[in-house]
């Protein structure tokens, strides 16, 4: 069965395209786990940074008094995709997947469906 | 595995403490004020103390794992070291699952046994937790995201009291308009229970149940409880326990089960 880093390594081998994946606690900002990542990119700064992302959105949300939950937020940059999942579930409650695609070789519904899938072996 | 020094005991923090002990790469628990560092080969596998409910709390409250999957895995696999595995192996709970709520549990509890950052009482060499293996962290990176963490709470609002001592509302404060998570913390603070239960009782991790209590702090609508003077059974006690002996796993245990009756 899946632990965190076969998990992390799934989002890399199975989903086309993907270069890098971390899971990150958006209350703290802290990656639980990192898998590829660069020497030009850092991982543990794009997941810290990133958290910033997901609470902005989470408090735009409230102050519009959506009720709805968010599932995913697509950035599109010239030649990177960048996907955050947030996990559902009562421990996964906090945590998002990140995912850093290459534009030219990522099939995105693809690789939502793959997320989908891993996400669910680390939800409680 | 290197024959381990008293090296730690020259320290005068918990922190620096679990750098010397990591550098020798020792195995075993340090105890401080507020709860137990166990380390394996001189990482940290496993932290815990009574400022936060433990794994067990979480995963059972939370209805992840029904409490008497809970016990089968801790009366099956406790006694080797073991119990992580059993949850898993009993398909109760994914590996990734666990490792997830692990380091959630093991964070948690390491901001308050560092946020407190005083002498270490002792170090028992070769304990190992009944939990048994699930993931290990350096102590630096332990430590780094502990002083991270303090410092994202002193900043919304800088109070520790709020961290450890029973809370109370202040009078009119109301639910109305808050986030969801907020309003229903607040509707959990009765002038009894500290934040620790307050988690216990939303099955929710402890940092994020401080982060939302600080907020509250902030707002003016929640305050540090005045010490009563004939308290009531609030435990546990704020800075009063020494979490030092071996067998406080089993009592805490003991004490869960007779709850759970």
């Amino acid at each position: 069965m899946a632990n965190l880093e076969t998990s992390l390594k799934e989002c890399l081998s199975a989903i086309d395209g993907a270069s890098a994946a971390a899971l990150v606690d958006y209350t703290s900002g802290m990656a639980l786990g990192t898998l590829g990542g660069s020497k030009e990119f850092n991982l543990e700064v794009a997941a810290a940074g990133n958290t910033d992302v997901v609470r902005a959105k989470l408090r735009t949300m409230e102050l519009l008094g959506l009720k709805e939950e968010i599932e995913d937020i697509l950035i599109t940059l010239n030649s990177q995709y960048h996907l955050i999942r947030l996990l559902k579930g009562r421990g996964g409650n906090g945590l998002f997947l990140y995912l850093v695609l290459d534009a030219s070789r990522a099939n995105l519904a693809m690789a939502r469906h793959q997320l989908r899938r891993i996400e669910s072996e680390l939800e409680v | 595995m290197t024959r381990v020094t008293t090296a730690w005991a020259a320290h005068e923090t918990t922190s620096a403490a679990l750098g010397a002990l990591a550098a020798e790469g020792a195995t075993g628990a340090l105890s401080g004020d507020r709860g137990i560092v166990y380390l394996s080969a001189g990482r940290v596998v496993h932290v815990e103390s009574a400022f936060t409910p433990d794994l067990g709390a979480l995963l059972t409250r939370s209805g992840a794992v029904p409490p008497d999957g809970w016990w089968d895995a801790v009366d099956r696999g406790g006694t080797q070291h073991r119990v992580g595995h059993r949850l898993v192996d009993s398909g109760r709970l994914t590996a990734g699952a666990l490792e997830v709520c692990h380091l959630g549990a093991l964070f948690d509890a390491a901001y308050f046994v560092l946020a407190h950052d005083t002498r270490a009482h002792r170090f028992r060499p070769g304990a190992v937790h009944w939990l048994g293996a699930v993931r290990s962290v350096p102590v630096d990176v332990v430590v780094r995201e502990t002083g991270r963490r303090r410092a994202l709470l002193d900043r919304i609002w800088p109070d520790a009291a709020i961290d450890t001592a029973p809370l109370t509302r202040v009078r009119d404060a109301r639910a109305a308009g808050l986030p969801v998570r907020r309003s229903r913390t607040l509707t959990q603070v009765d002038g009894v229970r500290t934040a620790a239960e307050i988690a216990s009782a939303l099955a929710c991790r402890t940092y994020h149940t401080l982060v939302e209590l600080r907020r509250l702090a902030a707002a003016g609508l929640v305050t540090a409880a005045p010490p009563a003077p004939a308290p009531a059974a609030a435990a546990p006690e704020p800075g009063g326990v020494v979490w030092d002996d071996p067998d406080t796993a089993l009592l805490r245990r003991l004490r869960d089960a007779l709850e759970a009756l």
